[in-house]
Order: C-alpha cells, then sequence, then structure tokens
C-alpha cells in the first residue's frame, strides 16, 4: 500500500488521510515529468549526436520550420496532463478545505517563536506539543498574537498560514491502525517570521482514542517548581529570545538576572524582583529595558502561562547565575 | 536573408582589410564618453558590467547561505545574520541582477542591431534608466550599511513593519529601480514599434526581439504595482496607516496581493528574454530557422497575458476561498502549455540542424535541460492539493533556482558567449568555456535536485537551522554550489583575459544571419555602414550568411597600433 503510493521514497511518512490522495498524484507527476524530461533529453542528444556539424561550412540537414499534426499533437497532450492534474489536484483540495462535522476541536495561538496549543475541553495551553488521538478528524482554529506563521505537519500533508488578525482553520485525521498511535511528528513553522523562524517547532504526538481519553498532555510536569520553571522556559519560547550566557538575543539575557538592576528606556531604574517579573510576562510594554526599544516581547496571558507557572518561572530564575 | 548590404567594401592595405569606420569602442575615449553616452552599445556594456558585479555580490551570499546550512545548527552565522544574508542575496539576484540582466545589458546591445537601427528611440531615457539602477543600487547598499533587512526579498507584512532593520530605505532601492525597468521597457517598445528596418514587418523580427517586446510591456504594465506597493509599505511604516498592519486594521494578506500582482509577472519579466536568448543562439548554432517561428513569438505574447492572472497561486495557503483557489490553479495550468510548446519547438530547431557544440551552444543546451526540469517541477506547485504540501519548502526554492538561476542566468551567460565577439571583436578560450558550461550544468544538478527531494520531504524554507534528517541533503547541495562557484569563477576569469589578450574575432564568428550580423564587428558608434533593408527570410542560411569565415577588418588606428607593436610595415 505505501509502496505502491509513494515508490519512489519522495514523502514523509503518509500519517493524514490525505496521504492516500496527494501521494499518487503526487507520484503521478513526477513519473510523467520523468517520461517527458526523460523523452526530451533523448531527442536532444540523439540531435546533437546524429546532426552534429562535423565541417564548417555544413548546411543543416533540412530546414523544416512547420508541421501541423506534430504542432497540434504537442500542444494538445500537455493541455490534456494540466487539465487532468488541476482536476485531480482540485477535488484533493477541497477535501483539505473543509473539516468534517463531528472534527474535534483544537486552538492553536502562534506568537514568535513559539506555538501554544489548546487541546479539546481544555482552557490552558500546551507549549510546543500537541496530541492528536488516530481516527478522529481534528479541526485547528489559529490565530496569531504577531506576524505571519504557517502551521505545517509534512507527514500530515496540510498546511496553512497562521494570519494576524484572522482566524484560520485546517483539519486532518491521522488513519486508524495503521501503526502511527505512539509516533511522533514533526510540526513546523513555514511561513518566515524573523529571528528564530527555523526553532519555532514542535511535536505532534498521535495516540490511540484510549490513551487520548487519558488527557495525555496534561500530565509531564515535573515536581519540583525550578525545573518547572525550566520547562517553561524552553518550552514557552522565552528560550529564543532570552539567553542564559549573557549574549544578546532579542531581549536581555538571563544571566544573573535575580536582583539585577538595570535601567528602562525612559531613564528610571529598576531591579528585578517577583513583581518585576510578573509584569514583564504579563504587560512587557510597561516597562521597556534600555536599548531594547525596538524589540517586541508580545505578552503572556493566563491562557498561555498561568500566574503558578510564572512562580516557577520565578523560582528557576532565582537559581541562575 | 539577403539585404541591400554590399559587402564591406575593404580598402586594404598590408594585406590588412581596412573598415570604413572605427568602431564603437574606438571612437571616442575617456571616461566621459562612457559615463555620457548615449550610444545603445556602450550603455549596455555598462549595464553589463554592473549587473554581472550584481551577480557576482549575490553569487557570493548564496555560498555563505549554503556554507551555513553544512551542519543543522548553521555553521557561521547567528539566525540574525543569517536572515540577512539570504535577504540580501534574493534582493541582489532578483532586483539587481536578474530583472535588468538580459533586457537592459544584451537587450540593449542586441536589440538596435537586430531592427537594422542605429540606437534605440530614446537614448537619454537609456541612459537615465541606467543611473536609475545605479541609484537604486547604491540605495540596496545604503541598506545593508544603515541595519540591513531581514525580510527576505518579498518583505511580507506585517514582519516587514516591525523588524528593526532598513526596511524604508531598502524599499525606496527597489522603487527606484523599479523606475529603471520602466524606462528600459518603454524605450524598448517605442524602438520596436517605431525603429524596424525597412521590409522588416513584425513577423520578420527575430524571436529575441518578440521577447523582448513581451517583457517590455510587462514592465511598464507591471511595475508601477511594484511601486505602489513599496510606497505603501513606506507610509505604513512610517505613519500607520492601517493598510496592511492588523494592528491598525489592516491586512497583511492584501500586501502579499500586491506584491506578487507585480512579483508574478516579474517572473516572465525575467524569464521571457532568456527564452528570447535561446532562441538566437540554438537557430544560429544548428544554422537552421526556428521551429514554429509564429507560435513560439505567440507563445512569448499569451505567457505575458497569462501572467497577469496567476499571481495567487503564490498564496494556496494564505486562506483565499476555493473558487479564487480554483481559477488561480486553472489559469496557472496555462502557463504550462506555451512552455511546453517552446522547449518542444527549440529541440525540433536542432533536430536535423548542422549542430555546432560551440559554448553558447553548450550554455543554451544546459538551459534547455534545466529548464525542462523548472517547468514539469512548476505543475507539481500549480496542482492545488500537492502546493499544499510543497508551498514553503526546499521544493518551491529549487523550482524558482531552476527556472531563474538555471535558466534565465544561463540564457544571459549563453548570450553573452553568443554575443561577446560582436561586442568586443575578440574571443574567450573556448576550450574553458565549454568546461565551465559543464561544470556549471553539473554543479546546477547536484545543488538543486536535493533541494527538490528535501522539500517533499518536508524542509521549509529560510531556515537557519534545520533538523538532523535533512543533513546529508543541504550538504550534497552545499557541493554542488561549489562546483556552480568554481564553474561560474572560470567563466569571469577567461573572459576577463580575452579582453586582454584574446585572438581576433571572426566578422562573423558563428555564422548568424539576422541584421545584427551584418553589423561590423565591433559595430560602427551608429552600427551599421549603410542601412539595411530586409528583403529576403528571417533565419536564411541558405543564401548566404553574410562575411562567415573572415576575419573582421581592422581600423587605421588598431592597423598602426599592430605595426608598432608587431614591427612590420605596410
Ligand atoms: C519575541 C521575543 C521574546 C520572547 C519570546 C520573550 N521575551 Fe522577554 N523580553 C523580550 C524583550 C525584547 C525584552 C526587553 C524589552 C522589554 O523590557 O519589554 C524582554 C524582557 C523581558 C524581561 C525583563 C528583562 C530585564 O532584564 O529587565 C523578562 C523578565 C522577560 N522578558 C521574561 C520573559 C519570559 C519569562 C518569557 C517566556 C515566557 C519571555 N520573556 C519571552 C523579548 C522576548
Ligand atoms: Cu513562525
Amino acid at each position: 500500500m505505501l509502496a505502491i503510493q509513494d515508490p519512489f521514497g519522495q514523502l514523509p511518512v503518509p500519517a493524514s488521510t490525505f496521504a492516500a490522495d496527494i501521494d499518487p498524484l503526487y507520484t503521478f507527476l513526477f513519473a510523467t515529468s520523468l517520461f517527458f524530461f526523460g523523452l526530451i533529453l533523448a531527442i536532444l542528444l540523439y540531435s546533437i549526436v546524429r546532426y552534429r556539424r562535423k565541417h564548417a561550412d555544413q548546411p543543416a540537414a533540412n530546414n523544416t520550420t512547420h508541421n501541423t499534426a506534430l504542432e497540434v499533437v504537442w500542444t494538445l497532450i500537455p493541455t490534456v496532463i494540466v487539465m487532468v492534474v488541476f482536476a485531480w489536484g482540485l477535488v484533493g483540495n477541497m477535501d483539505q478545505q473543509v473539516a468534517p462535522k463531528d472534527a474535534i476541536g483544537y486552538t492553536v495561538r502562534a506568537k514568535k517563536w513559539a506555538w501554544g496549543i489548546i487541546h479539546p475541553g481544555d482552557a490552558k495551553q500546551t507549549p510546543a506539543e500537541m496530541w492528536v488521538p488516530e481516527g478522529k478528524p481534528v479541526r485547528v482554529t489559529m490565530t496569531s498574537e504577531d506576524v505571519l506563521h504557517s502551521f505545517y505537519v509534512p507527514a500530515f500533508r496540510q498546511k496553512r498560514d497562521v494570519v494576524p488578525g484572522v482566524r484560520q482553520i485546517l483539519w486532518f485525521e491521522v488513519p486508524e491502525g495503521q501503526g502511527f498511535a505512539g509516533q511522533d511528528f514533526h510540526l513546523f513553522c513555514a511561513e518566515y517570521c524573523g529571528d528564530q523562524h527555523s526553532k519555532m517547532a514542535g511535536t505532534v504526538h498521535v495516540v490511540n482514542q484510549e490513551e487520548f481519553a487519558n488527557e495525555p498532555w496534561k500530565g509531564g510536569l515535573p515536581d519540583d517548581p525550578v525545573a518547572r520553571g525550566e520547562y517553561w522556559y524552553t518550552k514557552a519560547g522565552c528560550l529564543a529570545c532570552h539567553s542564559l550566557d549573557g549574549s544578546r538575543r532579542v531581549g536581555p539575557s538571563y544571566q544573573g538576572i535575580w536582583g539585577r538592576e538595570g535601567k528602562l528606556v525612559d531613564g528610571s531604574s529598576y531591579t528585578v524582583d517577583a513583581e518585576y517579573v510578573h509584569e514583564s510576562i504579563r504587560k512587557p510594554q510597561a516597562k521597556i529595558v534600555e536599548g531594547y526599544d525596538t524589540a517586541v516581547m508580545t505578552a503572556y496571558d493566563e491562557t498561555a502561562l498561568s500566574d503558578e507557572d510564572i512562580a516557577d518561572i520565578i523560582e528557576w530564575m532565582k537559581t541562575l547565575k | 536573408m539577403t539585404t541591400n548590404i554590399p559587402t564591406v567594401d575593404p580598402a586594404t592595405s598590408g594585406g590588412v582589410e581596412l573598415r570604413k569606420e572605427p568602431s564603437y569602442l574606438r571612437v571616442s575615449s575617456g571616461l566621459w564618453s562612457w559615463l555620457g553616452t548615449l550610444d545603445h552599445k556602450r550603455i549596455g556594456l555598462m549595464y553589463l558590467v554592473g549587473v554581472t558585479a550584481a551577480f557576482l555580490v549575490g553569487g557570493a551570499l548564496a555560498f555563505l547561505v549554503r556554507l551555513h546550512l553544512w551542519t543543522p545548527d548553521g555553521a557561521l552565522f547567528e539566525p540574525a545574520t543569517y536572515n540577512q544574508v539570504f535577504t540580501l542575496h534574493g534582493v541582489f539576484m532578483v532586483f539587481i541582477f536578474i530583472i535588468p540582466a538580459i533586457p537592459a545589458s544584451l537587450g540593449n546591445f542586441v536589440l538596435p542591431l537586430m531592427l537594422g537601427a542605429p540606437d534605440v528611440a530614446l537614448p537619454r531615457l537609456n541612459l537615465a534608466s541606467f543611473y536609475l539602477w545605479c541609484t537604486g543600487t547604491i540605495l540596496a547598499i545604503y541598506s545593508i550599511i544603515n541595519g540591513a533587512v531581514d525580510t527576505g526579498w518579498t518583505f511580507y507584512t506585517p514582519y516587514s513593519l516591525e523588524t528593526g532593520t532598513a526596511v524604508v530605505s531598502m524599499g525606496l532601492g527597489v522603487f527606484v529601480l523599479g523606475f529603471s525597468s520602466i524606462f528600459t521597457g518603454l524605450n524598448f517598445i517605442v524602438t520596436i514599434h517605431k525603429m524596424r528596418a525597412r521590409g522588416q514587418t513584425w513577423f520578420k523580427m527575430p524571436l529575441f526581439c518578440w521577447a523582448i517586446y513581451a517583457t517590455s510591456v510587462l514592465q511598464v504594465l507591471a511595475t508601477p504595482v511594484l511601486g505602489v506597493t513599496v510606497l505603501l509599505l513606506a507610509f505604513e511604516h512610517i505613519y500607520n496607516i492601517g493598510i496592511f498592519d492588523p494592528q491598525y486594521g489592516g491586512d497583511p494578506v492584501l500586501f502579499q496581493h500586491f506584491f506578487w500582482f507585480y512579483s508574478h509577472p516579474a517572473v516572465y519579466i525575467m524569464i521571457l528574454p532568456g527564452m528570447g536568448v535561446i532562441s538566437e543562439v540554438i537557430s544560429v548554432h544548428s544554422r537552421k530557422p526556428l521551429f514554429g517561428y509564429k507560435l513560439i513569438a505567440f507563445s512569448s505574447i499569451s505567457i505575458a497575458v497569462i501572467s497577469f492572472l496567476v499571481w495567487g497561486h503564490h498564496m494556496f495557503t494564505s486562506g483565499q476561498s476555493e473558487f479564487v483557489m480554483v481559477a488561480f490553479s486553472f489559469l496557472t495550468m496555462f502557463v504550462a502549455i506555451p512552455t511546453a510548446i517552446k522547449v518542444f519547438s527549440w529541440v525540433a530547431t536542432i533536430w536535423g540542424g548542422s549542430v555546432a557544440l560551440s559554448a553558447p551552444m553548450l550554455y543554451a543546451i544546459a538551459f534547455l535541460i534545466i529548464f525542462t526540469i523548472g517547468g514539469l517541477t512548476g505543475v507539481f506547485l500549480g496542482t492545488l492539493s500537492v502546493d499544499i504540501h510543497l508551498h514553503d519548502t526546499y521544493f518551491v526554492v529549487a523550482h524558482f533556482h531552476a527556472v531563474m538561476m538555471g535558466s534565465t542566468a544561463l540564457a544571459f551567460f549563453a548570450g553573452v558567449h553568443h554575443w561577446w565577439p560582436k561586442m568586443f571583436g575578440v574571443m574567450y578560450n573556448e576550450t574553458l568555456a565549454k568546461i565551465s558550461a559543464v561544470l556549471i550544468l553539473v554543479g546546477f544538478n547536484v545543488t538543486f535536485l536535493p533541494q527538490f527531494e528535501m522539500g517533499s520531504l518536508g524542509m521549509p524554507r529560510r531556515y537557519a537551522t534545520y533538523v538532523e534528517e535533512f543533513q546529508i541533503y543541504h550538504q550534497i547541495s552545499t557541493v554542488g554550489a561549489a562546483i556552480l562557484g568554481i564553474g561560474f569563477a572560470l567563466m569571469v576569469g577567461y573572459m576577463l583575459a580575452s579582453l586582454a589578450g584574446g585572438r581576433r574575432a571572426k566578422a562573423n564568428e558563428w555564422g548568424g544571419v539576422t541584421l545584427d550580423w551584418h553589423t561590423p564587428t565591433p559595430p560602427n558608434l551608429y552600427n551599421f555602414d549603410e542601412e539595411p533593408v530586409m528583403t529576403g527570410d528571417l533565419y536564411d542560411y541558405t543564401s548566404g550568411i553574410p562575411d562567415y569565415g573572415k576575419d573582421a577588418p581592422m581600423d587605421k588606428d588598431e592597423l598602426a597600433e599592430r605595426q608598432a607593436a608587431e614591427g612590420w610595415n605596410a
């Protein structure tokens, strides 16, 4: 089955129902292209060898400039092929566009440079990791908090730009019983979004329906608040803008951040304490650190990081040297 | 083709043929005679130097990109720097090199010759367009110093509105470059309408002229939209007027519509002239009239028309309505047909010809091979469901490099090799030229075939770092880029060497029959010894090729120089 879909092994694992349609079409395009490329190349090479100029005054073997039958044929054949391909691609795309009614709903919030996933029936956002059941259509409603992003899971053959100010919808279904449960797939950001664009990645975990019922996205957090703080730092996107080693990224480094004193753009000075960190996360624009007035940090609301999560981050920050 | 041009009556002296007038290269000298020239050939050469320099800069940046991607974490730069490097690569290659490359350098040089005209219709506008090009380029360089740009050459909003880099001055540079392009286009349209030789009807015009005509129409109609777009972007940037920025009620996708309304036709502004060059090169070096001349001419025009109606195919994942998607995909498919017709016609021209494997012909063959790859992979991307998967991956990167670099740039180099003896009266080392053509063909495929593959596997574009499973493809691609680099370096080397001490070119080096080969080599200031009149067929190689095989005649000054240097007397 898989071998027929993608005999040349050019596509990722076919982990969504769309692959059953797109992969054969891709293969058809590839095979047709190979055929025409081979044909053109063969005729070209043959002509070069056969009609090679052997002495300087050699005239052309023939001076034919027309052959109506031939020209009609080579106009019609590509026309027919591209029309077939167009129709085939259109049918597949209609399927990609419209989510079935019984799809389960997710919300994805994109920002520089992290994905936040709100699983069905949940109010809290899980950073960068998404759990989906096999055998159930999934509808994802996406918003962006800053610039364009694009939600792309190659294994699902599905992609949709996330546009600020608009709600974009995308859907897919992982086929049941084909061994995809237990596998992880890359989630990429496919629309350029600045500095850490290539790090705006995530993982999609496919699980079977029983496991999904246990809401696997909820578990797995470390018990130690400091470790949890570090978890938020790496997963919620702080890492992309804040280094730990003193080097300057988009925002100031966290090296020795706790108790650090500094200046704001308005000239006043501040000390990093719990209240300041809390405000920096909830309302980053309220106090802007000197030298960072052109860079932007988007706010993290309750859904993204609860007050308890921020408390974890603060505990972790206290340990940073 | 027969004309009433008498073959140059050689006033012979010391057994050396003398030409009637000094060539355009010798007619005057000094820096100002170049910087202030109104001669289309000198302006063409200045463009040639300029765009080649831009190509080398853009190429060096591309090589840095490839080196950086040797390792998954990025071998050379911080991501912020990487983003600036690939953006500059794109801006240089698209706006400063490829758009003007063929029309402004080869077109300027060759078009009036092919039409039997003494110059373009509006020589001052021509010079103005060159200085606008310089101004735009300086603005682009200024933006690099002034903070660079990290938006990609597409300047998508809202990122381009909030990045701290020099988007406004770069936008201004693009705006000015756009006007340079409009000026060139206008000039060529008027020239083609008004300055064709007596007897040269529209269908006796070489296909290169048809291609330039179609391109010029696109330049004049589409480029203003680019101008409007970057102006709006600048206004949005400075005054937040709320067109593109969702924070102020704007629509970022509107920017994409504006941008691609220009930039899709721009794709054909880039490739059509290349197709024109290839038509000429294949005809001359196969010594055969072009197969399906009218069909090729009409396909140029139809590609130009269709190109205005397909911009939405760059935005299949942006959330356009399904109805719009259907229309854009359907129309996109129609680009494939005239494109296929052209490829078949070129191959049919070679079939049954007298095929010389000269350097220009090798470049043209490399073009044919890569262009076919570029065209075929375009159909993948025009197909809706497949494009959803491939959009914004390396598949797209490889596809447009096949069309832009592997086709337009190669056609440009085929043309430069083809008309070089006409331009300078000297020949480059053809063996080296053949080696570089082969290196470039091989290098191209080693660079870009792995990119198609990793794109299909899901590697997104514009990534400063990547997941490990793609490393092998990136490494092969980087090796290919090194081969390409060697090929191009070799080319620059032997071209420059030919100017210093290449052999004297023949009067008609390749045996062409179009009017450009009826001029003295190199041409006079006003091109022809006598006003040409076309009487016979366009590509007629059977009733005598003008001056084929003869050495190009010298002028008196040259003769004197040679006598002094070689110590002989007339
Ligand atoms: C898009 C980049 C970006 C991301 C992601 C980001 N920040 Fe920031 N952050 C900044 C910038 C820029 C500043 C400095 C300007 C300001 O004060 O608002 C900053 C400032 C701060 C400060 C004040 C630092 C100081 O030295 O005074 C704290 C604390 C902070 N961020 C915490 C976080 C946390 C926690 C996260 C993750 C949950 C995070 N940031 C994610 C860009 C970012
Ligand atoms: Cu992104």
